[in-house]
């Protein structure tokens, strides 16, 4: 089961945590000055730290084919740049698919663990372990001074990046993102939308993180972090809360019109999936559709990206053929809800 | 910046000199440097040979800290009489490659350049200095070195107090711990 297949804790407002940590190793250059020789090597020692454990699976991952590399990014277990590139590169999957590691993404290594809902802390778990049981086997490129030594300057210290995903529709309802941005900016987090627009044009999901990571501890990010986003979500409910009173009858009416959408179109391009998963789930969310989970339409929206539906249907497509291909595995998955009740 | 001799090579070397207040320079890479004063040309023909028309640099190595800089406020390098500039012990590069990536080159470029990527460092993040986890054999390093330190304060307190059997013990504890800590 991957993350968006489960339902979380606040899954109103919270999609889903994640922890990343930047690893290297000492004695090699860093990613982009490794010779093909040496790239190898360091996946052989990293994979090696894993020997034995039936809990970890190692894949190739510059052999897989394209639709299956961007398909991971897709599903977020990896990251959009590591899908792409083409250099010898491996990853290493825990069975509950919750961890990850990528071998030579931009560092060495990149322990990534991502859990539906509000989930910081146990994702924080889940990668530290998984550090733990490299450190014990590697030499980790560390100093006293500056902490973890990674390629970016950016990442030195915790080497640590954590964030949450969150479900913003009243936020941006309300045009309080921009506000929500600059506030976030002075403590030291960022906002980024899922595609980079920040409209509802991204499904208004937003992911939060942590700025900086030199300085302070890997406690005190998570805290703060936790601390933070509990209050969007607080504001936010409000936000959902007063859009209802005020006019209910018109998102209702509009909650309304994208679920019919989703259940009878032939043909919806990513866009119209996005604008139509927002205003399903925040139907969902304000129980104005019953009978289906948030991580219903999580899983709806994830499985429905362009790559993920080449891998599923074993080629590539051209647009016309995925749009048509999405509106059915939209419909398959929503008729499948509907069933279970 | 490319080599203004070869064109090809990034230049490493350069050399800066202001005549009458006109600022003038030279960039080569270190190949052409090295090539350029085999000749001899940058010790006495380097002008006559004529770069920049002749007479400029006398001597262009009379003052190493005055003609030899680079673009990043380098103030003085070491070694700058003979040839080149700072590099990497183990991946070769320099801070002005650095400074083109955005990125370090290896895990050690941070020590070869700790002072060259401070200011950096700071405007990231507010602060130089880490206070987060470490790998195992660090914090067994860190633990050890807080415990002996705490040791030692004791003992000295003990031969204060001329507690001279609780200073035997702690000197006995101490020299294991510090054997330890040095076997590492
Ligand atoms: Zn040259
Ligand atoms: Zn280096």
């Amino acid at each position: 089961m991957t993350w968006y297949e489960t339902k979380g804790r606040d899954s109103d407002v919270f999609v889903s945590s994640r922890i990343r940590l930047a690893r290297n190793l000492n004695d090699y250059p860093f990613e982009g000055r490794l010779d093909d020789a040496s790239r190898r090597e360091i996946i052989n020692k990293v994979r090696s730290a894993f020997e034995g454990d039936g809990e970890y699976r190692f894949v190739d991952f510059s052999a897989l084919p394209e639709n299956e590399r961007i398909a991971a990014a897709e599903e977020h277990k990896v990251s959009p740049e590591f899908a792409r590139g083409t250099a010898a590169r491996a990853a290493i999957e825990s069975s509950d698919g919750a961890v990850s590691v990528m071998i030579l993404e931009e560092d060495h290594v990149r322990i990534q663990s991502i859990l539906p809902g509000k989930s910081l802390k146990e994702a924080y778990d889940r990668a530290a372990s998984v550090d733990g049981k490299l450190d014990s086997k590697l030499n980790i490129a560390y100093d006293d001074k500056l902490g973890y030594l990674t390629h970016c300057p950016t990442n030195l210290g915790t080497g640590m990046r954590a964030s949450v995903m969150m479900f913003l529709p009243g936020t941006v309802a309300a045009g309080g993102i921009r506000t929500l941005a600059n506030q976030l900016s002075k403590i030291g987090l960022t906002v980024r939308g899922m595609s980079g627009e920040g409209s509802a044009a991204d499904g208004c999901l937003f992911q939060i993180s942590n700025q900086v990571t030199l300085g302070v501890t890997e406690e005190e990010t998570i805290s703060k972090l936790s601390d933070v986003t509990g209050k969007i979500a607080e504001q936010e409910r409000a936000f959902r809360k007063k859009l209802a009173e005020k006019d209910g009858e018109r998102l209702n009416d509009r909650v309304m019109r994208a679920y019919g959408t989703l259940m009878y179109a032939t043909m919806i391009d990513t866009k119209e999936l996005f604008s139509l998963y927002a205003d399903v789930r925040l139907g969902v969310c304000l129980g104005l559709i019953e009978g289906i989970g948030t991580e219903k339409l999580d899983t709806i929206l994830i499985r429905s990206m362009p790559a993920m539906l080449m891998r599923d249907h074993g080629g590539n497509m051209t647009p016309a053929e995925r749009d048509h291909a999405r509106a059915e595995n939209v419909r398959r998955l929503l008729s499948g809800a509907s069933r279970e009740d | 910046m490319l080599c203004e001799r070869c064109k090809k090579n990034e230049a490493t070397v350069f050399y800066r000199e202001s005549v009458n207040g006109k600022e003038r320079s030279l960039s080569l890479c270190a190949d052409c440097a090295e090539k350029a004063r085999k000749k001899g040309e940058l010790e006495d023909g380097f002008m006559k040979n004529g770069f920049f028309g002749g007479g400029f640099f006398d001597d262009p190595f009379a003052d190493a800290d005055k003609l030899f800089g680079s673009l990043f406020g380098v103030k003085s390098l070491p070694g700058a009489k003979t040839e080149k500039v700072k590099k990497c012990s183990l991946c070769g590069a320099t801070f002005r490659d650095l400074m083109n990536e955005g990125k370090a080159g290896c895990p050690e470029c941070y020590r070869t350049f700790a002072e060259e990527f401070a200011p950096t460092i700071s405007r990231i993040h507010g602060t130089t200095s880490h206070v987060g986890g470490a790998p195992s054999a660090f914090r067994r390093n860190r633990e050890q070195k807080e415990k002996i330190h705490t040791l030692e304060a004791e003992l000295k307190s003990a031969v204060k107090e001329e507690n001279y059997e609780r200073a035997a013990q702690l000197r006995d504890e101490l020299r294991s711990l510090r054997g330890e800590s040095e076997a590492r």
